[in-house]
């Protein structure tokens, strides 16, 4: 539409304003959403339209309409762009324009262009040609210095901002796309820090002081406050932009870097006079204040964007640390701290009074700005000096002020929860978390902490009665977690004083709920009790997810003297726990306290519970841990660890049978707690031994109340009680373990499958029960299977075999029961593929052909004639899960070939797996249609499994008969188009690994992939083009007009390689095509030449190794820079 | 190990038209009884009565003949009724002139006809065409609590 006057370049007045009227009243269409498809069309062609610089800066100059002005902006940096090699220099130039947010667009505009021309230029270049640019800020700026602000606001102002969104476009997570590699972002991002970021930040510091004066004096003065706040932000921008480039290597502070809220500037020591000597942060501090005072009286203050703004650079100056400064000057760092902690004083101290007139309404913002800036200070010093800096302005501490804060925080947290509390804890966890404190910040420490447990205890008990909201609860929890997480912290600086102190505190509420019992609603002490249970849990172990937990340091060192173990304060407060077997569980044990206990049984033996003398341990070791050694001893020598150990499984099975359809509960105990106890060797092996366990197993065979658990618990039971085999001495005794134990379970599925009405009987809600709950523990255990007991679970997949074909076909109406059957068999495979020998795998082959083959002859054309809609959905996404389970279970049949444990050698390989899956793909990929291919997980199972065939067995695929080729042609074509970066790159990958077979087998003289590759004729006489030739086509034709991201160009290039090498005469058609289809001469020949460099350039040659591969990546990356901005104008 | 035998009654005519089982556990995808319609469960979720109480299973279903949504509240360790779904599958053999019912081919060889065809006019026309084109359409038809539905049909291709 505009390709007239853009491209002529003819100074047709007339025509430029046509152009603009079309555009500003697409724009006003838009607003009012008229018509708005035409309209955005109307811009779309502006934006797509060649070299529109002329038309888009006659609207930018001369528009009335603002937002038409922020389409041109929005026009030329696309087109620029797009083409920026032939850009002549003139059209680089810009003009200003007043409105805020065109000026915006405008402004980072202008440093996308900037940016995007940076590495072009040599250092001599880029200086004339940034000053070009920067002319403009240049020029207000000797304004600025000329006229100090009397006329210069405004310019000022643009100025700065034209700096802000310089910064924020160099700084790689801000930045916009160009369609260019990530390394260009970086080259751009380090050259602008290096040579102009420090001088930027200083000319904005400049420009601040000057403004601020004026500010100070006079009244308050709206426009030069919205100034001082550009600035800040801007300066503010600056720091950030520093963190980027420091941030790389020089976090050795482990600790730090553990706190993610707290990002730490490191910038380098060329900053020492910028941010330091120039006495920039005593100018700082001395404005907020006289700024604070200034405006004391009127409530806004606080939260405007000048003031907020000016805290966060304070905030951010606190964590200033790394080479900036003198390495040895740590004088001059303790002053600059000190000079920050003493203008955020005022902040936060008094806490009482501040926390008060919070209260009273004032806005807390300014509170919780001082606690981020204690927080940052605690992160860059050790606890010592962080206390000491206080010390010399105030008779107390650092940490004492913390701690009264904390005190503050927390009593009103008491009367209204508040959001502030995390940031105060998160700054205490600093101090906290730092080894060593001194003695009375151990003191502060221990007297928090039962200020601490006292409150969160009354606020337990006042929300006993209260009924949350579940939704509420549940995101709460992990809230909570943290917020126990960091009390922990505090807990564990003083543990002499505050593990006797819960100890106390619990059996002070376990006495009084004996006491109560029966007359006295006990609500309250239960929440109570609750709650305790959580903070001591918290304090005496950590958190084991994954890993091995170990006793947390400060308890294993603090508790050197005690020698007697009954004494050990650890062990006390679980001694407790037995008055759980009497029979006041109705009574007291309601299901959420019995959550809290085995919760806390979980996390507690997980630390403590029979601790090995581990052998990288050696005793020399032990001596130096008394602690250590008392708990080893208590456990191994006096036979306590067995008491222990009987306890907690009698509190299992208890948990497990008494609390009737308490699914949380349930859940808990099979995965935490009886998961935890598996998890250690030693610990099986006393399992084992034990009566209680035995009853367990016992009840878990025969017990029908245990059958009532929920599927999920009968799973990991199952897997639990086998995992427990471990502990046999022989793997023999192992796997008798494991049969004896899962016997029934097999005879019951084989006894209902031979049962002569088994069609009516499975119908049978009961008889589907039973069912359910048999394979749910199958499934565990053949999900637990190791080498030691993987014959016996072999032999339990082998003899349900059979009933699990026939109860496929019985239920084939039953979806919920199929789900379960197939992923059992799913895990077994798993489990056992690896192990097999050749005539065992034969028949796990079979069985499982045998499955797909029965469950694909069920579901294959069938409708469902639900009325509703959501039972119709329903049964799409049982299909999906169904079909991704087969998914899963061919790719596990396919590991055979890369992980095999049998015996047999290579050679005595029976079943050839790899035509073995592709005959499964072959019964299930009719199932798959591509409205299922939707779902993300099952097309990413489906085309990894594709591609890792295609990848690895490419002659399989050369065999299949021509549907079945063509089948899987067609959903990798499909994957080729989906949006997914990650599906698209395996369809690449499967692409490449076929070309580049093909090639090389015709090379070698075979014939590769045969009649697929070379095309046919088919009997109505229509040509059919090969379909590496398709491939080549439609991807080829694809590529430079796709709006591919630039990750995935490298994988691109390795699959359109090999493909142009087995058709270089297509390729020349097409090649040829697509020069033909340029009407503009001039890219005519860079399409030309650029076809050409993109095959020759880089000594590249026909053979496919990876250098080749490496310089064809290369030459295609050019290749789309050079053309791709002209071939996608329309 | 194990010293008791599940035994395996077979169902006869008389048999029960709904089993108890207790309510936690029902899950999604199972069948429960509410308000005495027979239904589908698509979702559950447990909360508890106070904060010590006990867990009770929130159910939303989907009446499986008419498709409404029904909703409880049980106590998790209560029993609820559970339906006995039956489904059984036949060859369509006709549809009748008037064409509101089918006639079926049972397992034994005799016929079934008093089942009406399904509302949905897409469906309609499926089983129509395919059956007039000489296609064999297998019908599963399910039943339960006295009341029985064409539920899914299938084109089964002549050997």
């Amino acid at each position: 539409m505009f390709n007239g006057i853009a491209g002529g370049g003819a100074e047709d007045l007339p025509q430029l304003q046509s152009t603009m009227r079309a555009i500003e009243l697409a724009c006003s269409y838009i607003q009012i959403n008229t018509n708005p498809a035409a309209a955005e069309a109307t811009i779309l062609s502006l934006h797509q339209s060649p070299q529109p610089y002329k038309a888009c800066r006659f609207i930018l100059e001369n528009s009335q309409v603002a937002s038409a002005r922020f389409q041109a902006a929005a026009a030329i940096k696309e087109a620029a762009i797009r083409e920026w090699s032939f850009l002549s220099t003139e059209d680089k130039g810009h003009a200003n324009s007043s409105d805020a947010y065109v000026f915006s667009k405008v402004s980072s505009v202008a440093a996308q262009l900037m940016k995007r021309g940076w590495l072009e230029f040599t250092p001599a270049e880029k200086e004339v040609f940034s000053t070009r640019y920067l002319r403009s800020i240049a020029i207000f700026w000797t304004i600025n210095q000329a006229i100090l602000g009397s006329r210069g606001l405004d310019v000022q102002f643009i100025g700065i901002h034209f700096l802000e969104s310089l910064v924020s476009e160099f700084s790689p997570s801000t930045s916009s796309a160009m369609s260019l590699p990530r390394e260009f972002h970086e080259n751009c991002r380090k050259s602008l820090e290096q040579n102009y970021l420090k001088t930027f930040y200083s000319w904005a510091q400049d420009a601040a002081l000057s403004v601020t004066n004026k500010i100070v004096e006079s009244n308050s003065d709206v426009p030069e406050v919205k100034i001082l706040n550009w600035e800040f932000r801007y300066s503010k921008g600056g720091t950030k932009g520093s963190i980027n480039v420091f941030s790389d290597g020089m976090r050795s502070d482990t600790a730090s870097s553990r706190k993610t809220e707290c990002v730490i500037v490191q910038p380098g020591a060329s900053w020492c006079d910028v941010l330091l000597s120039s006495s920039h942060v005593g100018w700082l501090i001395n404005l907020y204040s006289s700024l604070r005072q200034k405006f004391a009286f009127e409530g806004y203050w606080l939260d405007c964007p000048v003031a907020v703004s000016a805290r966060k650079l304070i905030v951010q100056l606190c964590s200033l640390a790394g080479e900036v400064f003198p390495s040895n000057n740590a004088q001059m760092r303790e002053q600059h701290l000190l000079l920050l902690l003493s203008g955020v004083l005022p902040w936060i101290d008094p806490p009482d009074v501040i926390s008060k007139e919070i209260e009273e309404g004032r806005s807390g913002s300014e509170m919780i700005d001082g606690c981020r800036a204690l927080l940052s200070i605690a992160t860059v010093t050790i606890p010592v000096v962080f206390d000491r800096l206080l010390r010399s302005i105030r008779p107390f501490g650092t940490l004492t002020l913390l701690s009264l804060l904390m005190g503050e925080v927390v009593k009103v947290l008491l009367a209204n929860s508040n959001d502030k509390e995390t940031w105060s804890y998160e700054s205490m966890d600093g101090s906290g978390g730092n080894a060593w404190l001194p003695p009375e910040g151990m003191h502060a420490a221990a007297s928090l902490f039962s200020l601490i447990a006292e409150s969160e205890l009354k606020l337990a008990s006042a929300s006993a009665t209260t009924d949350e909201d579940d939704a509420d609860c549940l995101a709460s929890v992990s809230a909570m977690d943290e917020r126990l997480g960091s009390y922990a912290l505090i807990a564990r600086a003083a543990v002499d004083a505050t593990v006797p102190f819960l100890t106390k505190l619990f059996s002070d509420r376990v006495a009084r709920l004996h006491q109560g019992r029966g007359t006295v609603d006990p609500t309250d002490t239960l929440e109570e009790v609750y709650s305790l249970l959580l903070i001591i849990g918290h304090v005496l172990a950590d958190e084991g997810e994954g890993e091995t937990a170990l006793v947390p340091d400060a308890l294993q060192t603090h508790f050197v003297d005690v020698v007697e173990a009954g004494n050990h304060p650890v062990l006390n407060c679980k001694i407790h726990e037995q008055c759980l077997d009497a029979n006041m569980r109705s009574s007291i044990f309601s299901p959420r306290l019995m959550e809290a206990v085995i919760w806390f049984l979980a996390r507690w033996s997980f630390t403590y519970l029979m601790l090995v003398e581990d052998c990288n341990l050696g005793s020399n070791q032990l001596q130096s841990l008394p602690s250590r050694a008392c708990l080893f001893t208590f456990f191994n020598e006096h036979n306590q660890g067995k008491f222990v150990l009987d306890i907690i499984v009698r509190i299992s099975l208890t948990s497990l049978m008494s609390y009737p359809g308490e699914k949380d509960l349930q859940e808990l105990t099979c995965h935490q707690l009886l998961h935890a106890l598996v998890r250690r060797r030693n610990i099986c092996f006393h399992l084992l031994s034990l009566d209680s366990w035995r009853n367990l197993a016992n009840a878990f065979a025969n017990d029908k109340s245990l059958f009532l658990l929920n599927g999920v618990s009968q799973r990991s039971l199952a897997q639990t009680l086998v995992l427990s085999a471990y502990g046999m001495q022989s793997s023999d005794a192992s796997n008798q373990y494991v049969k004896d134990l899962m016997a029934h379970m097999t005879s019951s599925l084989v006894d209902l499958a031979n049962n002569s009405d088994l069609k009516n009987l499975a119908q049978q809600p009961d008889i589907i029960m039973l069912v359910s709950c048999v394979l749910e523990r199958l499934r565990g255990a053949a999900s637990a299977t190791e080498p030691r007991t993987q014959r016996a679970i072999y032999e339990m997949g082998l003899s349900v075999m059979n009933p699990v074909l026939r109860l496929l076909e019985v239920y084939k109406h039953e979806s919920a029961v199929i789900y379960l059957l197939l992923k059992f068999v799913v895990d077994w495979v798993d489990g056992q593929i690896s192990y097999l020998e050749a005539h065992e795998t034969a028949g796990v082959v079979n069985f499982c052909m045998s499955l797909l083959q029965i469950y694909s002859s069920h579901n294959i054309g069938k409708i469902s004639l639900s009325l509703s809609s959501t039972l119709l959905n329903e049964a799409k996404t049982e299909k999906y899960k169904d079909l991704r389970a087969l998914l899963q279970l061919l790719s596990h049949l396919c590991s055979k070939d890369m992980v095999d444990f049998s015996s047999d050698s290579i050679e005595t390989q029976s079943t050839n797996i790899s035509q073995v899956v592709f005959f499964g793909l072959h019964i299930i990929t009719p199932l798959i249609t591509l409205e299922l291919l939707k779902y993300p997980k099952l097309c990413f199972d489906y085309f990894s499994l594709i591609s890792h065939m295609l990848e690895v067995y490419p002659e399989t695929l050369a065999q299949l008969n021509s549907d079945a080729f063509n089948h899987v042609l067609t959903t990798v074509d499909f994957g080729l188009h989906q949006q997914d970066v990650d599906i698209v790159t395996m369809c690449l990958r499967a692409l490449k690994a076929l070309a580049s077979y093909h090639y090389k087998e015709t090379k070698a003289g075979n014939t590769g992939l045969g009649s697929h590759a070379a095309g046919q004729t088919d009997p109505n006489g229509v040509f059919h083009e090969g379909i590496l030739s398709r491939f080549l086509r439609h991807y080829f034709m694809c590529l430079p007009f796709s709006c591919y991201s630039t990750d995935l160009v490298s994988t691109a290039a390795d699959a359109l390689f090999p493909l142009i090498l087995c058709e270089p005469n297509l390729y020349q058609g097409l090649g040829n095509e697509l020069i033909e289809k340029q009407g503009n001469p001039n890219f005519k020949t860079r399409l030309a030449n650029a076809l050409q460099v993109l095959t020759t350039s880089n000594q590249l040659s026909s053979s496919l190794d990876r250098l080749n591969y490496q310089r064809f990546r290369k030459n295609l990356n050019n290749f789309l820079i050079e053309v791709r901005g002209f071939l996608k104008t329309k | 190990m194990s010293d008791e035998e599940h035994h395996f009654e077979s169902s006869d005519a008389g048999a029960s038209k709904t089993y108890p089982q207790q309510a936690g556990n029902i899950r999604k995808g199972g069948y429960i009884v509410i308000k005495g319609r027979p239904c589908k469960v698509v979702e559950v979720s447990t909360s508890k009565t106070g904060k010590h109480g006990h867990a009770k299973c929130h159910f939303v279903a989907i009446d499986i003949f008419t498709s409404k949504k029904l909703e409880d509240i049980v106590p998790s360790s209560h029993n609820c009724d559970v339906p006995h779904v039956n489904r059984v599958d036949y060859q369509l053999i006709d549809i009748s002139e008037d064409g509101f019912y089918v006639s079926l081919l049972t397992d034994n060889g005799s016929t079934k006809d008093d089942l009406k065809l399904p509302t949905d006019e897409a469906l309609l026309t499926q089983l129509k065409s395919g059956f007039e084109e000489g296609k064999d359409i297998v019908v599963s038809v399910m039943s339960a609590m006295g009341e029985e539905q064409m539920c899914a049909l299938k084109e089964v291709s002549p050997k």
